[in-house]
Order: structure tokens, then sequence, then C-alpha cells
């Protein structure tokens, strides 16, 4: 059996991200991947989080923002060769999908809601058969983020109702190449260039196409609004991603999972994936853990106190004290403790021990695996999770 | 591992909709109630009073909603469970009788001097005069045609230089009784190195045409029948291999999750997929790469069952080795999966869901198209009019 230049264990943001910047420079890759990762489940946009005043266990710390910098570039580079052109700022307006502006990073075009204040009129539209998408609701709640704009709520029908509830994904597949009836609705609002349109995220599963075959027809800026899953624009993202990897020839293995590592030393040679039957190890120079948190089991914890991380049993680090462990004010202005679980590294992004030893010097922790620092409530795993895989790929 | 048995499985989904983002039959129609809603969802109920979810019967249990689930549910599995309690109630079509029973329709039909050339034939007229159709049965299809002489008739012919080293093949139906020459390649390879090729005629169709057609207990059976040959053979110490990813994917870990018994899960480790097994030999020092080279360009369609079962690629790897260049289709399900698209009612959502592959084929930058399993080969041969082999018939070809 072949041996990898690089195994990517996990194949979400981080995972799918540190597989292509390690294929673009060159090295083999092979994905190992359990569950088809978070970005089906994902806005597609990236939040990077503050970068000011960190902490020193800040994984940000230990990354570096160059790095962060050069990720967001490499991302909109091959977003772009997708079609999936993506914007990057320090604060671009999001609307969401019950009319609030969320700011981010990384925005997909579509997506970009800067121009808003500008605008003279707003359209809001849903879709007839559509669920968990109120163009009434939306409205009301945006106009407290623009008071002095004149809002216009409409409703299509563009007859998607079959034996089940549509939602954006099943819209956005059934208006992907059969765009035209939606045009022709919107068409109808006769809206100007001074005006925006504000849809859900139904403009297809693949890049930016039926938008543009849309948007060329319409004057008024067509905007996308983020949505519950499954979500468009994160599938668009993951897609856009695959293509890069399907291009550069990276060995991609679905329902895979890895139960333990192949080590000698402070090496590892491999990991082991263990089926419904038996064993099987894949063997590589350089392995990239990118299994994620507690959310998707890179963490797990069967014990109160005893966090554990599976696969390469590696130290990890939690709050000790119940008291300390959670935050009763879910909205309020402080972090949860139990959010910052999970892994220390060093500047290489090896794991560590209590004292700072390295445990494995050919394994990088990228992700939502990294301790440290409540990314939820910073808004910065997005962020991480690129500059982590950027810099764990470039090693 | 015994909590790999579907029923236990569901509890554990989350709703996240990971298998609605990956079904393709959702995408390719809006009738299908989805993965997560008529399998787990509607699983707990179902299984606990009588509660039809007639949307079921678009599944077509290519298992992309358990591949794309990051929680281990079972979800096709939940829904083959499902289908199997609506049928106790619930007559089943002429058409799904006839394509669930493929084995004993072949098996009725060399009981006839010249059985096989007529059956061809009659496939062909009966085709023509719209009797498919009539019968529930896609129009638009050729029915696979029969081989003059079954694998298992013709295998005592083959030369075989006898060895210590023994395997049994698991010839499952469509190698059998319509593909032999994928049968003669495997022999040629596991001679080549150093093994000797068995048979065993008291095995039975695998069971995953019975299966997603509802016919349960029959399947059941065909279970306990083959795993006691599977355990046979394992006391023996002789591993069984088969080169149909459906089939391997039924004994290894179908049988387990639909009926639960510990013994097939000790039979699933006595069974190897064929690139698998010779994988392995690889990893032991065992395998003969003395080739002649192999200069053609491949197109790989990986089928859905093997992708499943998380054994990477193995037949990628070894033909590159033997020189070829093999590049992967990466274009989906191709919508077969197995007797689905065979049926009247489905047949426009397979040819829609195979879309996709059949545009990368029809780019023709290849010698060869290769796909492991015989269902997905006959779509790719329909859906293009390129007719792919099994990567085993290249590698013989490099022996």
């Amino acid at each position: 059996m072949k041996i990898s230049d690089v195994i990517v264990v996990g194949g979400g943001l981080a995972g799918l991200m540190a597989a292509a910047v390690a294929a673009s420079r060159k090295q083999s890759v092979t994905v190992l991947t359990y569950g088809s990762g978070s970005l089906p489940l994902a806005s597609g946009t990236i939040d990077f989080g503050s970068l000011k005043n960190l902490p020193a266990h800040h994984p940000y710390k230990k990354i570096g923002v160059s790095n962060l910098n050069a990720a967001a570039k490499f991302l909109v580079d091959i977003t772009a060769q997708a079609n999936l052109p993506y914007v990057v700022g320090e604060k671009i307006p999001v609307v969401t999908a019950v009319g609030t502006l969320k700011y981010s990073a990384l925005v997909p075009e579509s997506m970009d809601a800067s121009q808003l204040a500008g605008k003279k009129k707003i359209f809001v539209v849903e879709l007839a058969g559509l669920k968990d998408f109120y163009a009434p609701m939306l409205a009301d709640n945006l106009k407290k983020f623009f008071p002095d704009k004149t809002f216009e709520t409409a409703k299509i029908d563009l007859h998607l109702l079959g034996g089940r509830d549509i939602t954006c994904m099943d819209a956005a597949q059934l208006i992907a190449d059969n765009e035209q009836p939606l045009a022709n609705e919107l068409k109808t609002l006769n809206a100007t260039a001074d005006d925006a349109i504000i849809l859900p995220p139904i403009f297809g599963v693949m890049g930016n196409f039926s938008r543009s075959t849309v948007q060329t027809q319409i004057k008024a800026q067509i905007i996308e609004t983020t949505c519950l899953p499954p979500s468009p624009p994160g599938i668009r993202l993951q897609r856009a991603f695959m293509k890069f990897l399907q291009s550069s020839g990276v060995k991609f293995f679905e329902n895979t999972k890895v139960v333990r590592g192949v080590v000698e030393g402070r090496k590892v040679t491999g990991v082991v994936v263990e089926n419904v039957v038996r064993e099987k190890i894949f063997r590589a120079k350089k392995i990239i853990l990118a299994t994620g948190g507690f959310y998707s089991s890179g963490i797990t914890m069967r014990d109160f106190d005893n966090p554990r991380e599976p696969i390469f049993d590696l130290p990890v680090f939690f709050p000790t004290g119940a008291e300390n462990w959670s935050n009763a004010q879910l909205f309020s202005d402080k972090p949860q403790g139990f959010a910052t679980t999970g892994i220390f590294t060093n500047e290489r992004l090896n794991p560590i021990d209590a004292d700072g030893n390295v445990l494995f010097d050919n394994l990088h922790v990228v992700g939502n695996n990294l301790g440290g620092v409540d990314k939820i409530f910073e808004r910065s795993a997005g962020g991480i999770a690129i500059a982590s895989a950027y810099k764990g790929a470039t090693l | 591992m015994s909590d790999t048995k579907a029923i236990f499985t569901g509890d554990r989904c989350l709703s996240c909709t990971s298998c609605m983002a990956n079904c393709p039959v959702m995408a390719a129609i809006k009738d299908y109630r989805g993965p997560k809603l008529v399998g787990p969802a509607h699983g707990r109920m179902h299984f606990s009073q009588e509660d039809v979810e007639e949307s079921l019967n678009y599944c077509s249990n290519c298992k992309s909603c358990d591949r794309a689930c990051p929680s281990g549910v079972a979800v096709s599995t939940l829904n083959m469970l499902q289908r199997a309690e609506y049928y106790k109630n619930h007559p089943h079509l002429r058409s799904e009788d006839m394509l669930a029973h493929g084995e004993r329709m072949a098996n009725l039909i060399r009981k006839i001097p010249f059985g096989a050339t007529f059956s061809n034939l009659g496939m062909s007229i009966g085709k023509a005069l719209g009797v498919f159709s009539a019968l529930g049965i896609a129009g638009e299809r050729n029915m696979p045609a029969y081989a003059a002489t079954p694998f298992k008739d013709a295998f005592s012919s083959i030369k075989q230089t006898s060895s210590a080293k023994k395997v049994v093949l698991f010839t499952g139906c469509f190698i059998n009784d319509n593909e032999p020459q994928v049968g003669n390649a495997f022999v040629k390879v596991m001679n080549a190195n150093g093994y000797e090729v068995l048979i065993d005629r008291r095995f039975k169709c695998c069971g995953s045409p019975l299966v997603v057609t509802g016919f349960l207990d029959e399947a059941h059976q065909h279970a306990d029948n083959n795993v006691a040959r599977i355990l046979d053979w394992k006391r023996q110490g002789i591993p069984v291999v088969t080169p149909c990813t459906s089939c391997s994917l039924m004994l290894k870990e179908e049988y387990h999750e639909l009926f639960g018994d510990d013994k097939f899960h000790e039979a699933a480790t006595n069974v190897y997929d064929a690139f698998e097994f010779l994988e392995m030999l690889q990893e032991h020092g065992e395998f003969n790469d003395n080739f002649k080279t192999l200069n053609q360009r491949l197109l790989y369609h990986v089928p859905c069952h093997l992708k499943s079962q998380a054994i990477g690629l193995p037949a990628q790897d070894i033909l590159e080795e033997a020189g070829a260049k093999v590049n992967l289709a990466d274009a989906g399900c191709c919508g077969i999966s197995g007797n689905y698209g065979f049926r009247k009612d489905k047949y426009e959502i397979s040819m829609k869901i195979g879309a996709k592959l059949f545009e990368r084929v029809k780019q023709h930058d290849f010698d060869k198209v290769i796909c492991d399993c015989g269902t997905c080969r006959m779509q790719i041969h329909h859906g293009t009019d390129i007719k792919p082999v099994h990567p085993i018939e290249i590698l013989a070809q490099a022996y």
C-alpha cells in the first residue's frame, strides 16, 4: 500500500482546507472522513473573531495572523476557480433568515449585504411552500437596522411543492438549471438599480451560476440570506473544495472511521481504520488531525472531568471545577467554560502535554480540536479552522 | 459490535440533515420525504404501530445517507426493515417479484434446453412487444443477457494448479449468470498469486435484491444458509472472496444490521472483497507484482457499496502499480441501485441520478471504464453506450 505524504483525518472546514492546501503544494494527500462534515450545516460565511488583545494560550497566538491572511487568500482563490466568488473584509454584514445582521470576514458574494445601507428600497421575497423563511418577519426585523428604508414583501409561487416540505436545499436544487421562472417572477417586482432584493439562499448548490443567470436579468442587487440546514451556501463551499481536491488527485474516503494511530516514539507512521469487519492501516509521513471538538466527536467525554481525544489519546485541557464548566446565562457577554476544552499545541501545532512537552513531531492539530477559547462566543471558529489548517499543511 | 444492528442506531439521530444534503433520490425528485424523516424519525413510530410512510418506496438503498451520517445511524437499513414491514400487509407487484428473484429465474431457464439462448431472444422480443412495460419493468432497458453457460458449470473446465493456499469464490448472481468472464479473470489473478480457487454450489444469492424489494424473510433464509457455509469454510481456514461489491457489503455488514445475530459478524470476518484480499497479500509481501505493463487509461466509477466498506480503493492502487493510469469519475451514484432502476416507475429517477456520471463517461478520455459492481456497469452501458469492465478483468491482462 502506498504511503501518502499527508493524511488528513476529518472532512469539515479545517480538514478540507488542510487537504486543499497540501495538495496545492504537490503533496500526495489522503482524506479520511466519518460523516459528511460540518459544511452542509454551515452558513458558508467564515468569521475570524477578534485578533486583538489575545491571551497567550489563544490558538491564534500559535498559528500567527500571517497564516490567517494567507488562508483567506487561498480560500478566495480556490472558490473563485469554482465560480463561487468570496469577498474578504473586517466586518461584512450578512442578513440572516430572521432579518438580523451578522458580521463576518469571508462572505460569498451572493450574501454580501455591504451595499444595503445605500439602497432606496428593499424587497424581501419568500417562496410558496418553502419552510423557515417568512418575508414579513424578516422585513420587520431588518427595519430596525434600516429605519429610513422602504420595505416591500412579496411571495412568489414557483410550484416547488411535491410530496414534502421544501427546504432551501430543495429549492436550490430545483432552481439550478431552471432559473427562468424565478427570474420572470422577480422582474414583476420592477425593482431598480437603486434597490435590493433579499431572498433565501436558493440559487443552486454549485457556485454562483444560478444567481448570475438571474442577476443579469434583474437591475436590483440580489442578496441571499443565511438559512437553516441543509444550507446551500455551505454545500457550495464544500463542493468548491471537493472540486479542487478531485482535480488535484486527492484520495478521499468516506465512512472511514479512524480509531487509533500507529506510532513509533514521537513519530506517527499511519492511522488504523476500523470498518465493520476488520482494521486497515493507512500510512503517511505526516498526519493532520481535523476531527473537530465536542460536536463532532473529535473530543468525547463519557465521564465528567475526563474529556478524551479518542484517536491518539492526546492530553485534553479543560476548565476544572463544576463552577467553571458552564455559564447559566446562555446569551450573556461571558463565554462558556466547557467550550474552551481542547488540545494545546506548540507553534508547529504539535500536541503538547501539561508540561509543554511535544508528543508527536509529525502530527498537527487543526480546527475545532484546538483548545483554550470558546470559539462560538468569540466567533473565531472559522478563522481558526482555516488558518490552523493552512499552517498545518504548509509546515 | 452488536450495536451495529440497525434498529439500535435510530436513536443516535440528531436531525442534523447531513443525510438529506447527500441523498441522490431527494435531489432527483420532490416526492421522497428523505432519509432523515423516513429512516430514523418515522422508523421510531413505524416499528410500534401500523403507520405506512408511502414515500419509503423511493429509497434505493444506495447508502449515501449512511455514509453522510456523522452519528453511525444505519439509515438505509432502517428503511429496508420498514419496507419489509410494509410488505407484511401489502402484496408485491409482479415486477418486484421478478426483479427480486433473478437467481430463481436463471435456475428455471437453465433447466430448459438452450434456455439461455431462447430466454435472451425472448427478452428482446418481449421488450419489442412491450411485455416489460406491462409487467412494470422499465421498457427502455435491456434485461441482462444470460451467459450461454453459467460460471459455476464452466468452472470445472478451468485448468488450475492445485495449491495448499485456497480461496472460495462467492460469485454472486450476476457473475455466475451474466458475466462469467469476471469469474474467469478472478481465477487467473488468484492462480497467478499462488491460490487455487474453489466454488461452493451451496451458496445462494446474497439476498441484496430480496432486501430492497421487501422479501426480508426469504433474505434471512439466504443469510442463514450462506453464513453456515462461510463459517464452514472459516473452520477450514479458507477465506471467501467476492469481486461483487454489493454481495460483499451484504455478507460483511448488512446481514448483521438487518438480522442481528452474532454469527453474522463471525462469518463476516472470513469475507473479503477481491481487491481488498489482494491488497492484504501485498501487505504480507505475498503479492505477485511481476506484471506485464498495462498501458491503459482507465476511468473508475467507484460503486456506492464499495464506498461504504471503508477499505479505500485497493483496485486503483494495484492497477496503477501495474502501469495503468486510473482516474476517478467522481460523479456520484449511477442511479441503478441493483434492481431499483429496472422498475418502470423508478426509471426516470434512476437516469436523472446517473446523468452526471453519463456526462463524465461520454467525455471518453480513456481506454476503458472500470467498475466493481455489475448493475452499475449495466447502468453506465445503458446511459452511454460504453461498456465498462470489472477491474479484475484488467488486472488479469497483466499476468
